[in-house]
């Protein structure tokens, strides 16, 4: 270590560790050490004892390290807030012109490799990537806490299950209707909650979902409650990709005459997916660059202020809970047809507590960082399946240390600078 | 028919005040921090476990008297409880005391999956229970029918009356309780005044675990079972419950509470159990559109 | 106790993966698949699972394998999700399992059967009542348990022929499981002429239903059937008596066949008369004696689920063997012709992959805090 500006002041690092030792002590002493059986108990000390002997050998080593002029850099970055938008200089050109085409590039090339539990994995990560972009827009741009934002892609799961049982719609004209309807439950919750603000939005957005969820559940005779309801699968222009025809149509590998292959209905659902994926990409980062966008963002900040610019904050408001929600439709779709059967434990609180967290480690109103987060966040869970047990346990480790390395998320905001034109600048000069 | 009605107030009481007990976790972090603890019903569960421990291994040593039983199991469970909390609150939430905020909620729902799967592994995924400490029940005739307390019952609102109470008095009366309340007015102007604000927030998860301890040794003890999930269902009734009586507010909670709890029984007794959870919810929607700061909350001043 | 149980159960875990792997050295295996919840609320019946299909693999293995080819057992984890359950099935298809023993939740092994469907994979459920399951012209999925609708049949008779009752009280919890038997013990009632007074939800997770109770005694039930699962059952039944109906009979299902019935509800002198349908105890079958001993001497009690999945292996085993092929569609079709020996008796299929005979039972719960089959049935 180069010379420390102050001396390490073991003595300090050996209370830390003790005092760590001692709520350790505390805290897993009981849970860990003592393990219930029936009305009676076993006890476990060896347990403890290891973990308890983790915890202060780590804090011994963490008080260590924050001693260090390294340390301490990092202890003070978690004092300073360094909010706001960073600004990038005009002109700045950024590297995504190059990673962009060589992501379509890999997302072309790669059905070609995956087996189908990889391709599964990724039709998921995707499905999350647009109910990430979708929540950013209500969350990360327009500041609207919404916890309930899994009531939207229920409605497009539902849409098309319920569509196809009771009017025989298809995946595709299940797609553009289940986004309105969701636009439109979108539109409908936005009304009432208005008046309210940040936290009690959150809550009531809550009641929302649950009130969706619990419906479907209860329901019966409409929805099939606990029983789900089975989804057919997507056709192309009319062939089916089952092994063999089920909705009156003709299966693929009949009509072009090649071997039936499983895997084909996901390399379509995967294909149609990325397609949309793109196309809401392009969208969103169209939007956050027209007024609209920007009235979003600027609500977010100061809500006061945009009123007394004339802004008219219901339409803003109601304009990002629409659009957020038909977002989530689009995903719901693909999620039903992709499972094949949908039932109200998908659309559980948890489900929208993991978007929220995909959002918020993305880092707030970054494209690019919500789709990086929403692949971390699906794939880590089946990364960790092979620690069985452990694996909800470590996935919620996980989160917890991201949140704590990245508080502001993945990626910050930025924006690139503009200059003032040389006219403009000599006039002022001059006057 | 008024035996059932007076019954259903009964169940709905009850269920109320042990809503409100775990409802002031959470008023009082957003309260001070403005945050919302999803790891607050985890908490409860976490008690949960160390009541049925305490109990247990309190009747190993041959304690055998229900006062001595149950006062041995409260400070044991609150105090590590009270462990917990402030644990939490230093390893997850501190070093984002100055990030944006929704940074710590996004921690607490990790904390929250760590605490179930921490509690299902250490102690394994089954049922637990505890024995039946308090047998019997008082009877009372009312007109045709008759309303049926357990005493169990009755300790519990007791209790949580009595747990009520003395946090009130704590933050009305005591140098600590006005510490709290100028940190919840504005936590700058408290860390000029001298007043060591990590502390006091410190304190306050201490004081909402501890409250939690008290909510999860009594429900123990009246329904005698619980898992390692059994702080997700009833977390979301208690947020719910600190929202509806305006959240930051403390006798707002307790309200909350036991509105909640008397709705879903009434609802449930009266129309239809399926559908109690929709009524409570859409109750919570009507009264914060008409009330947006909720029952006792103050409201919002917005600051130009 | 458990946390020994916890480690047999990962160390099982740790050996079949590790076979999985070193399968990749020998050509001539075939893959069976358990699919079920490893981890989460219902990791105990997946642990019997692997429990039952390991002794099941290993005792054919012993005797010569499937076609002169080593079983090779994998596990694969839903959580008693659809989601993970998608996920895993579409694992174990990349895999390429010849056959799946699972999965446990109705509402798991219903999407996971389209994706076994459509790769050609036979599955046998040891644990998934729902009728769906096998109702929706699937070539390859089968049963080794009954259905809600056969479990909901016998529950009704017995209330109305044996219990007598007159006002009977249907409560679910609002589940795939609980909802489908409680909906198939009503429509039994009914056609028995005795409509149900009250018929309603529970919230799983919960443990307040005194409010429920309230209402069961407003209507004046002298039966409550409960469609659901034991973290609610126990609590449901403690508070009916704490509310002083001691003498409304409480009857429930196979959700509720383990001991800690006992635990949620505070106590043996809950559970005290509660009666249940399950199917005729495996472990008293003279088939399975010699199986049981075997599981009994190496310190496992062979509860549940667990020989119902030895005796699926060993369906699957004889599927394959009798069809002389390692492909699932030709396993499939044998197995729906022909009646396969098992360690739980002869089990014969029809067409769509049901049981041709369900053997539900009722059973009593005593002031002992355990079960007892029912001498008189009928």
């Amino acid at each position: 270590m180069s010379a420390p500006t102050k001396p390490i002041d073991i003595k300090q690092s050996l209370i830390d560790a003790v005092i760590a030792g001692l709520l350790a002590l505390i805290v897993f002493g009981p849970i860990v050490g003592i393990v219930l059986d029936g009305y009676g108990f076993n006890l476990q000390p060896g347990r403890v004892a290891v973990l308890v002997g983790v915890v202060v050998v780590g804090r011994f080593f963490m008080s260590l390290f924050l001693q260090t002029p390294k340390g301490v850099a990092i202890a003070q970055s978690f004092e300073n807030s360094g909010s706001g938008v960073h600004v990038l200089p005009p002109g700045y050109k950024t590297r995504l012109r190059f990673i962009i085409p060589l992501m379509i590039l890999i997302a072309v090339i790669f059905p070609v490799f995956a087996d189908k539990y990889v391709l599964t994995v990724v039709i998921l990560g995707l499905i999350y990537v647009l109910l990430g972009l979708g929540l950013n827009i209500v969350v990360g741009l327009a500041g609207l806490l919404d916890l309930g934002y899994v009531a939207f892609y229920a409605i497009g799961a539902y849409g098309l299950a319920l569509g196809y049982q009771y009017l025989g719609l298809g995946f595709w004209s299940a797609l553009p209707l289940a986004a309105i309807a969701a636009a439109l439950a979108g539109c409908i919750l936005g009304f009432p909650v208005l008046r309210m603000h940040g936290d009690y939005l959150a809550i009531v957005t809550l009641g929302f979902g649950e009130i969706i969820r619990l419906v479907l559940n209860n329901w019966l005779s409409f929805t099939g409650g606990p029983n789900g309801v089975a989804v057919p699968a997507p056709t192309f222009f009319g062939l089916e990709f089952g092994r063999r025809a089920k909705d009156g149509g003709i299966p693929i590998h009949e009509y072009f005459g090649f071997e039936y292959n499983p895997d084909l209905k996901f390399i379509f659902i995967y294909t149609v997916l990325f397609l949309v994926v793109l196309a809401v990409l392009y969208v969103k980062h169209r939007l956050t660059r027209m007024p609209v966008g920007r009235a979003w963002e600027a609500l977010r900040e100061d809500e006061i202020a945009c009123r007394s610019m004339g802004l008219n904050h219901v339409l803003v408001k109601l304009s990002a809970f629409t659009i957020g929600a038909s977002t989530a439709g689009l995903a719901g779709v693909f999620f039903a047809s992709y499972q094949g059967f949908v039932n109200p434990t998908s659309f559980t609180f948890f489900e929208s507590a993991l978007i929220l967290a995909i959002v918020v480690l993305g880092g707030m109103g970054s494209t690019v960082g919500v789709v990086i987060a929403a692949f971390v966040l699906t794939v880590a869970p089946e990364l960790l399946r092979s620690f069985a047990e452990y694996r909800v346990l470590l996935f919620g480790i996980l989160m917890v240390l991201m949140m704590i390395w990245r508080p502001r998320g993945l990626i910050r905001i930025s924006r690139t600078g503009v200059q003032p034109r040389k006219g403009v600048l000599a006039k002022v000069e001059g006057a | 028919m008024d035996g059932i009605f007076l019954q259903q107030m009964v169940n709905g009481l009850t269920l109320g005040s042990v809503y409100g007990l775990i409802a002031i976790g959470y008023t009082m972090v957003y309260g001070i921090i403005g945050m919302i603890n999803f790891a607050h019903g985890d908490v409860y569960m976490i008690s949960a476990y160390l009541a049925a421990i305490g109990l247990a291994v309190l009747s190993f040593f041959g304690v055998e008297s229900f006062p001595f039983l149950i006062l041995g199991t409260l400070i044991f469970t609150i105090v590590v409880t009270g462990v917990y909390g402030f644990v939490i609150e230093r390893v997850a939430y501190k070093p984002l005391r100055n990030s944006t905020r929704l940074a710590p909620l996004i921690s607490a729902i990790g904390i929250s999956l760590i605490l179930q799967n921490y509690a299902q592994i250490a102690q394994g995924p089954r049922q637990q229970g505890v024995p039946t400490l308090l047998e019997g029940a008082m009877r009372f005739d009312v007109g045709s029918g008759f309303v049926q307390i357990t005493y169990t019952k009755i300790f519990i609102l007791i209790a949580a009356f009595v747990g009520m109470g003395v946090l009130t008095y704590i933050i009305k009366y005591t140098k600590l309780g006005r510490m709290c309340r100028a940190t919840q007015q504005d936590r700058k102007m408290a860390s000029i005044l001298g007043i060591n604000t990590d502390r006091v927030i410190s304190y306050v998860f201490i004081i909402g675990a501890a409250m939690a301890a008290l909510a999860g040794v009594l429900i123990t003890m009246n329904y005698g079972t619980f898992d390692f999930f059994a702080g997700f269902v009833i977390g979301i009734k208690a947020f719910t419950a600190a929202v509806l009586g305006g959240i930051g507010s403390l006798p707002g909670a307790m309200l909350g509470g036991l509105i909640l709890g008397v709705a879903e029984s009434q609802f449930s007794g009266l129309i239809n159990s399926d559908y109690k959870d929709v009524f409570s919810f859409g109750l919570l929607v009507v009264i914060l559109i008409f009330r947006p700061q909720g029952l006792l909350g103050r409201p919002l001043v917005a600051k130009v | 106790m458990s946390q020994t149980f916890y480690r047999k159960g990962f160390l099982a875990l740790a050996v079949a993966t590790a076979m999985g792997a070193a399968s990749f050295a020998q050509a001539a295996d075939i893959k069976i698949g358990v699919a079920g919840p490893m981890t989460g609320a219902n990791a105990s019946f997946g642990e019997q699972y692997m429990k039952g299909a390991q002794a099941a693999a290993d005792a054919i293995n012993a005797a010569g394998g499937v076609n002169g080819d080593k079983i090779v057992l994998t596990a694969y984890d839903d959580a008693c999700e659809p989601k993970q359950a998608v996920a895993v099935a579409n694992k174990a298809a990349s895999d390429k399992v010849a056959g799946v023993v699972g999965h446990f939740c109705s509402s798991s092994t219903i999407p996971a059967s389209e994706v076994y469907d459509e790769a050609g994979i036979i599955a046998i459920t040891p644990g998934s009542t729902n009728p769906t399951v096998t109702e929706r012209g699937l070539s390859a999925m089968f049963r080794m348990c009954g259905r809600d609708d056969q479990q909901g049949v016998v529950a009704g008779d017995y209330i109305v022929d044996v219990l007598k009752g007159k006002k009977i009280a249907v409560i679910n919890d609002k589940d795939t499981y609980g909802k489908g038997l409680a909906d198939a013990t009503a429509k039994q009632l009914t056609a028995r002429g005795v409509k149900p007074v009250l018929e309603e939800g529970l919230t799983r997770g919960e443990k307040d239903f005194s409010a429920l109770v309230t209402k069961i005694r407003s209507v004046g039930a002298d039966v409550v059937y409960f469609g659901g699962l034991h973290p609610e059952a126990g609590p449901l039944v403690r508070q009916l008596r704490e509310q002083g109906l001691k003498d409304v009979k409480f009857m429930s299902d196979d959700g509720v066949v383990t001991d800690e019935l006992v635990t949620t509800a505070g106590g043996a002198q809950y559970v005290d008369g509660v009666y249940m349908t399950f199917g005729a105890d495996p472990r008293m079958l003279p088939d399975s004696k010699a199986v049981v001993e075997q599981f009994r001497k190496s310190g496992y009690e062979p509860e549940g689920y667990t020989l119902y999945a030895y005796a699926s292996v060993q369906a699957l085993a004889a599927g394959f063997n009798g069809a002389k092929s390692n492909k699932g569609e030709d396993a499939a079709k044998f197995l729906k012709a022909h009646p396969v020996k098992t360690v739980m008796g002869e089990k014969a299929w029809d067409t769509k992959g049901d049981l041709k005979v369900s053997d539900y039972v009722v059973y009593q719960w005593d002031k002992d805090g355990k079960y007892h089959q029912l001498e008189k049935q009928k």
